[in-house]
């Protein structure tokens, strides 16, 4: 246990040395981190705050993801894509409640290029209405239904919009057949495309070959306010919506509005279920309970304002849904009282969790871009840190407070057969 | 690409430059729009284009839902006029400031005081696809080299 400290400290301060980003600067008004550690390609990223919580229309913020890389004052949609290939690079966009990335990996020397391509989408985009018939539309389209076929995203869909309502309650997926205009992705991106309200991160890059490009391409960039979105408040509530040919799906959730805390992902990391060493059994409480052919997974999704935490148990079987939602509800009530060894190997998952996250580059965006955009010192150690400081009281009063909030219950399956939440002893 | 009907090249924009020129043939083209008959069965220029290409019909699916409306009506009612053997009564006539005015879409709203200037509801939609076409074709044949 004691080595095992010792290594996540060291593991700590080697993040906090070489994987230091917290050389924020202002080029062209935009907030640029980026740093260069050898890698065989450069990644850069432009993170905008644009995500589907302070969207002006249901939907228009999965349209404006879905138009990056569509025709530019520069050049059409076609070019951008065979001149990327020709460069051997990847072009990406994706989507958050809070956030917009859109991401260019190119080989090490096309910084140019790519830097160029991702500034013009934010500057120079037509949204063109037959853009958004023949290509954007269908792309939408087709991601929601793929999305909401999967029960466990359809379940946690639906528990954002009974936990939150509005803003962080908007679907990311956009709903197909309501009626979106190019004018309405158009508006929405005057009013987010702006300085001031996008962060761009690069990996693999040079910082001050970065700004230099950033000046060249964005440099009439507007000024944008940060979008209106009303604070987050949790409200809770239980849903049921049936579904055929997929596992019977049930999310047990609980939230809390304000600054996430380091309680809640060292409570996720105590009773997530996923096993360390593959096909043994994890000493996770919840593990012992559930039945064969059952899953648990520990869902913590923290966001600006407010975050959500939650138990996602899946089956084949309603009765097998019903005993390992039953298991996981017992252990959740049961963890307030977690301390000593148990508490410090919940803490140790955590921080392996957060500092593992920034290894890839998805976690890297997801994770720092959100700190960057928001000015404040983008550095690792200090999520960790903040894992480090978790103790009994502070933990057991966290989930007290955390297991006093109406829970957020979903049901997606046999809706007849599956349990109802005072069935599970909520 | 079409050398001869109406998308291929064209001396208009030339003539309407040239002032002299374009006292001289306005008299001339404004005869000839009018004894084509189109305007008397209520049919714009543009629904003069051939539809039966790949690129008119790719601009064809690109009209706002109220022009496709609009040109439906049209043929509907120029394809009446045939089978009458007759034209539209005088008044239901396009008038060439009618034709011009895209965004003017039904005849039985009152004549537009517009620029009596040719602008084409489709044809620039063809002109766009086109473009597209073209540059797909120089992205397919392109000769990449390197650069030492």
């Amino acid at each position: 246990m004691l080595a095992a400290r010792a290594s996540a400290a060291r593991a700590a301060s080697r993040i906090a040395r070489t994987r230091n980003f917290a050389t924020v600067v202002d080029s062209a008004g935009v907030k640029v981190a980026a740093a260069d550690n050898g890698e065989a390609t450069s990644a850069v990223t432009f993170i905008v705050k644009a995500g589907s919580r302070f969207e002006s229309k249901p939907g228009v913020a999965h349209a404006l993801k879905n138009y990056a890389f569509k025709s530019t004052d520069k050049r059409s949609s076609l070019g951008t894509v065979r001149e990327a290939e020709l460069y051997g690079g990847v072009l990406s966009s994706s989507l958050s409640r809070e956030h917009l990335a859109i991401t260019a990996e190119f080989l090490r020397g096309d910084e140019a290029f790519f830097v160029d391509v991702l500034s013009s989408y934010l500057t120079s985009t037509k949204f063109t209405r037959y853009e958004l018939t023949e290509l954007v539309g269908p792309t939408c389209e087709a991601e929601t239904s793929a999305a909401l076929s999967n029960p466990a995203t359809h379940a946690v869909e639906l528990a954002h919009a009974l936990a939150f309502r509005n803003g962080l309650g908007n679907s990311i997926f956009a709903t197909p057949g309501h009626h979106l205009t190019a004018d309405d992705v158009r508006a929405y991106a005057q009013s987010v495309f702006g300085s001031g309200n996008v962060a761009v991160l690069g990996t693999g890059i040079d910082p001050a070959a970065l700004e230099k490009l950033l000046e060249k391409s964005l440099g009439k960039f507007a000024a944008a306010a940060s979008p209106a979105s009303s604070t987050s408040k949790y409200f809770g509530g239980e849903t049921r919506v049936d579904a055929h040919g997929a596992p019977e799906t049930v999310f047990i959730g609980f939230g809390t509005s304000g600054a996430p805390s380091a309680e809640l992902a060292v409570l996720a990391a105590h009773l997530d279920p996923t096993p360390s060493v593959k096909w043994s059994k994890s000493t996770s409480p919840i593990a012992a309970g559930i039945p064969e052919g059952s899953s648990v997974q520990a869902v913590y999704l923290p966001y600006s304002d407010a975050s959500l935490f939650g138990l996602l148990v899946q089956g084949s079987t309603t009765a097998a849904v019903k005993e390992a939602g039953k298991a996981a509800v017992a252990a959740l009530q049961a963890a307030g009282n977690l301390k000593g060894e148990e508490l410090q190997k919940a803490i140790a998952k955590a921080k392996f969790t957060a500092a593992s996250a920034v290894d890839g580059r998805d976690g890297l965006i997801s994770s720092l871009g959100p700190k960057i955009l928001s000015g404040t010192s983008a550095s690792l150690s200090e999520a960790v840190s903040s894992l480090e400081k978790v103790d009994a009281s502070a933990f057991s009063k966290a989930s007290a407070s955390l297991l006093k909030t109406k829970p957020t219950f979903v049901a997606v399956g046999d809706v007849k057969s599956l349990p109802y939440a005072d069935e599970l002893g909520l | 690409m079409t050398i001869v009907g109406p998308l291929g090249p064209s001396l208009a924009p030339l003539i309407r430059r040239n002032r002299t020129l374009y006292q001289w043939f306005k008299p001339v083209s404004d005869w000839y729009a009018n004894v084509a008959g189109h305007r008397k069965v209520g049919l714009k220029y543009d629904d003069l284009l051939v539809e039966e290409r790949p690129d008119v019909e790719r601009a064809l699916a690109r009209l706002t839902p109220r022009e496709e409306y609009d040109r439906a009506f049209r043929f509907k009612r120029a394809s009446q006029c045939s089978v009458l053997h007759d034209n539209l009564p005088k008044d239901q006539w396009l008038k060439p400031e009618e034709v011009c005015n895209s965004s003017q879409t039904s005849t039985l709203l009152p004549a537009h005081t517009g620029p009596p200037q040719d602008v084409r509801y489709l044809k620039p939609l063809v002109e766009e696809v086109e473009k597209e076409d073209l540059e797909r074709r120089k992205w397919d044949t392109i000769a990449v080299e390197r650069r030492r």
